[in-house]
């Protein structure tokens, strides 16, 4: 059994924060790789068909940047709480 | 914001004797968007070609074919009189045509020898270490000659049990083996050569020592190599020769090929031709009064009227000032507008170089950039180059804007904090009043120290960034389907956002404001289900996400000032390790130092371009652009080389 005050011993707020603000970038990042590999390799695909598409492709491929963004505002936002 | 170029449909009809004089104009003008003609039962059919289209395509083909060949790159112009190129383009083609594959044949021919001269090699090597004249080999009656390769060792002892007329050439490097033997006792001798392995060689047909022969081969070949780099060299230098005659002779011949061919692509009957197609309707007048002039009035030119559906296939033609008209590029990046839709150019003019400047924020980079942007404005001289290091310069513009509200050169903080000096001493943080969670508001902006408000502040540019959008929609819409679609499906959105707004003030402050809000809110759902649907519903959660979306402004700039000054502690520490001399360290700092801001140079191209532009297209466009119009395509041609 681990009681409070152990468990105190090894997560102090400082550091469940810490831990908090890495999950949320870690696997926001993640997500976001896992996404943009997808679209990157279509585009690049894409591309080999045909040169012109390489603006529309690289757009496509940052298109999920957005996710790992909402992770670093989360881990910000746990930061500063 | 400013819409595409208003353009008239316009029908040029006139006997075919005066074809030719009308085709002329029209690719003079450069103005008239040719409608193809599809053959109906009209009873009118396409022309052919005029007659000297098939002469001219093959001139074409071939003085391409050797541009390819000669690798001949466009260049600065030099501008000739396409009469001149016409008249000497029949000698000038021919003499070049024959001169270069005169020399590429007798190029290919004396590679040919090369090919030669390296088997020949490759038959003397093998006796190299024999040195036996190769006239010794043959021509005997009673004497059998085995000239090859062994597996193992031949003593000569073997031999002399079989036979004792024989004469035996070895060399235990190589294996190579020469031996002469009375054909009487050739059999048994062979059997005893296939039991070591034995493996024929050819014997070069030449006579003579294989080391002069192998010596001569090598002059031979080294003479040859020379020939052919002279070769290669005059051929070099007839590109330096003839590539303004090539380039101006591709030109001329293209713009005679392209008038050539246009009967392929309008209506004739057995006297009569009609060319259909649009003009802006700006030049309308001037279409007209060119080809009046060049026919004498005998061409009728008329306009039609334009029915609404036949409006939405019009070319569409951007209509923006010079100054936005690089923004074009990064609109076809995307897609043309619609003909009726707005041209959002002028408004991504300031939006992209305001966000990638709000993003980047340096003063130092914004230099560095710009810099790089005019010289390679200057050096390659191409159009499309140009238009995108304009992009980047308005970009920099607004860097340096922000580099100067955020105070930052190179990573390094401009003015004092609290804490540390600053890289200007007079220059000291000024705290304008609390903002959100504790954080000072200062002047200049440490962004790094508050990202609280950094966030708050990206999210409201992007609001702002969004109901710009839904203004554009709303214009869109409100002049396709009229006023009442306009405010169900774009209004209704906006008063989702008023009524939010309401509800948050009345959550800070007067509580009353909240119902308020909600009650609008409520009412602008309902006009959104009434515009759009369920669908419309469906999107709601997109808004906040949209919104949120614009906080990578202060978490993209947070990256590159991370990485900046990362590169900046880095380096000083290593200067301040050990000051007392100018050591190794120093200049190991020193290239950290170019070395890392030269990295952060080139990701501060991508990284904030990229997320700027993907504010434009994602979140701005998506809230009212359709895009995929037809680009306006006029019939002629911009001469570069060549003139009248």
């Amino acid at each position: 059994m681990v009681d409070g005050a152990t468990a105190n011993l090894f997560l102090d707020a400082a550091g469940a924060k810490a831990i908090g603000a890495s999950i949320a970038i870690a696997l926001t990042g993640i997500a976001s790789a896992i996404a943009e590999k997808d679209i990157g390799t279509a585009a690049i695909g894409a591309m080999a068909e045909n040169e012109g598409l390489f603006g529309k492709g690289l757009i496509l491929t940052v298109i999920p940047e957005t996710i790992v963004i909402f992770g670093l505002v989360v881990a910000l936002l746990i930061n500063s709480a | 914001m400013s819409r595409p170029k208003q353009m008239t449909r316009a029908v040029i009809v006139g006997h075919k004797s005066i074809l030719k004089e009308t085709i002329d104009a029209l690719h003079d003008t450069n103005l008239f968007h040719v409608e193809d003609f599809v053959e109906d039962e009209s009873g009118f059919k396409i022309s052919k070609p005029f007659k000297n289209a098939e002469e001219v395509s093959k001139k074409l083909v071939k003085i391409r074919s050797i541009a390819n060949y000669l690798g001949i790159e466009s260049k600065k112009p030099v501008v000739q009189k396409s009469d001149a190129v016409l008249r000497e383009l029949d000698s000038k083609l021919n003499e070049l045509d024959r001169t270069i594959s005169a020399k590429t044949e007798s190029i290919s021919q004396l590679e040919n020898e090369l090919k030669d001269m390296d088997t020949q090699k490759k038959e003397v090597l093998p006796y190299l270490p024999i040195d036996l004249d190769f006239d010794y080999f043959r021509g005997y009656e009673n004497i059998k000659v085995f000239a090859g390769i062994l597996k193992s060792n031949l003593e000569a002892s073997q031999i002399s049990s079989i036979t004792q007329a024989y004469e035996l050439y070895f060399d235990p490097q190589s294996k190579a083996v020469v031996l002469f033997v009375a054909n009487n006792d050739a059999d048994k001798v062979y059997e005893l050569l296939q039991g070591l392995g034995f493996k024929e060689l050819r014997v070069p047909e030449r006579g003579g020592v294989p080391s002069e022969l192998l010596r001569s081969i090598e002059q031979k070949e080294a003479d040859v190599t020379r020939r052919i780099e002279s070769l290669k060299g005059e051929i070099e230098s007839l590109k330096t020769k003839y590539a303004d005659f090539i380039l101006a002779s591709d030109e001329v011949l293209s713009i005679e090929s392209q008038k050539a061919e246009l009967p392929l692509r309008i209506a004739t009957s057995e006297n009569a031709f009609i060319i259909d197609g649009w003009t802006p309707t700006e030049s309308y007048d001037r279409l007209v009064s060119v080809v009046n002039n060049a026919t004498n009035g005998r061409a009728y030119i008329t306009n039609l009227e334009v029915r609404e559906e036949e409006e939405e296939n019009a070319p569409v033609e951007y209509n923006n000032s010079k100054a936005v008209a690089p923004m074009q590029q990064i609109m076809d990046l995307y897609a043309r507008p619609k003909y009726f839709e707005i041209d959002p150019s002028s408004a991504i003019f300031i939006t992209f170089p305001l966000i990638y400047g709000m993003i980047l924020g340096d003063i130092g980079y914004a230099l560095i950039l710009g810099a790089m942007a005019l010289a390679i404005k200057k050096a390659i001289k191409s159009d499309a180059v140009a238009d995108m290091m304009n992009i980047l310069i308005y970009c920099q513009i607004w860097t340096i804007f922000f580099g100067l509200i955020y105070g930052e050169f190179l990573g390094f903080p401009l003015a004092s904090t609290h804490e540390e000096q600053g890289l200007l001493p007079f220059w000291h943080t000024v705290t304008l009043f609390q903002s959100i969670g504790g954080e000072a508001f200062t002047f200049p902006i440490h962004r790094a120290h508050m990202v609280m408000s950094m966030i708050i502040l990206s999210v409201v540019v992007g609001l702002i960034h969004l109901n710009l959008g839904y203004v554009f929609g709303f214009t869109n819409v409100a002049r396709e389907h009229g006023m009442k679609h306009a405010l169900l499906e774009k209004g209704s959105w906006m008063i989702i956002e008023l009524g939010v707004l309401i509800a948050a003030i009345g959550y800070v402050g007067i509580s009353a404001l909240m119902y308020v809000g909600a009650a609008v809110f409520v009412i602008g759902i309902v006009m959104l289900a009434m515009g759009e649907g369920i669908a419309g519903i469906v999107e709601l959660p997109s808004l906040m996400g949209n919104a949120l979306s614009y906080a990578r402004i202060i978490a993209v700039g947070l990256s590159s000032i991370y990485i900046a000054s990362t590169v900046n502690d880095i380096s000083f520490s290593m200067i301040w390790a050990d000051h007392s001399k100018i050591g190794f360290a120093a200049i190991a700092a020193i290239i950290v130092f170019i070395l890392g801001h030269a990295l952060n140079v080139a990701l501060s191209i991508i990284a904030p371009g990229l997320h700027a532009l993907r504010l434009q297209y994602v979140e701005f466009f998506g809230k009212f652009y359709e895009g995929g119009g037809r680009k306006f395509n006029p019939f002629g041609y911009i001469r570069k080389y060549t003139e009248e």
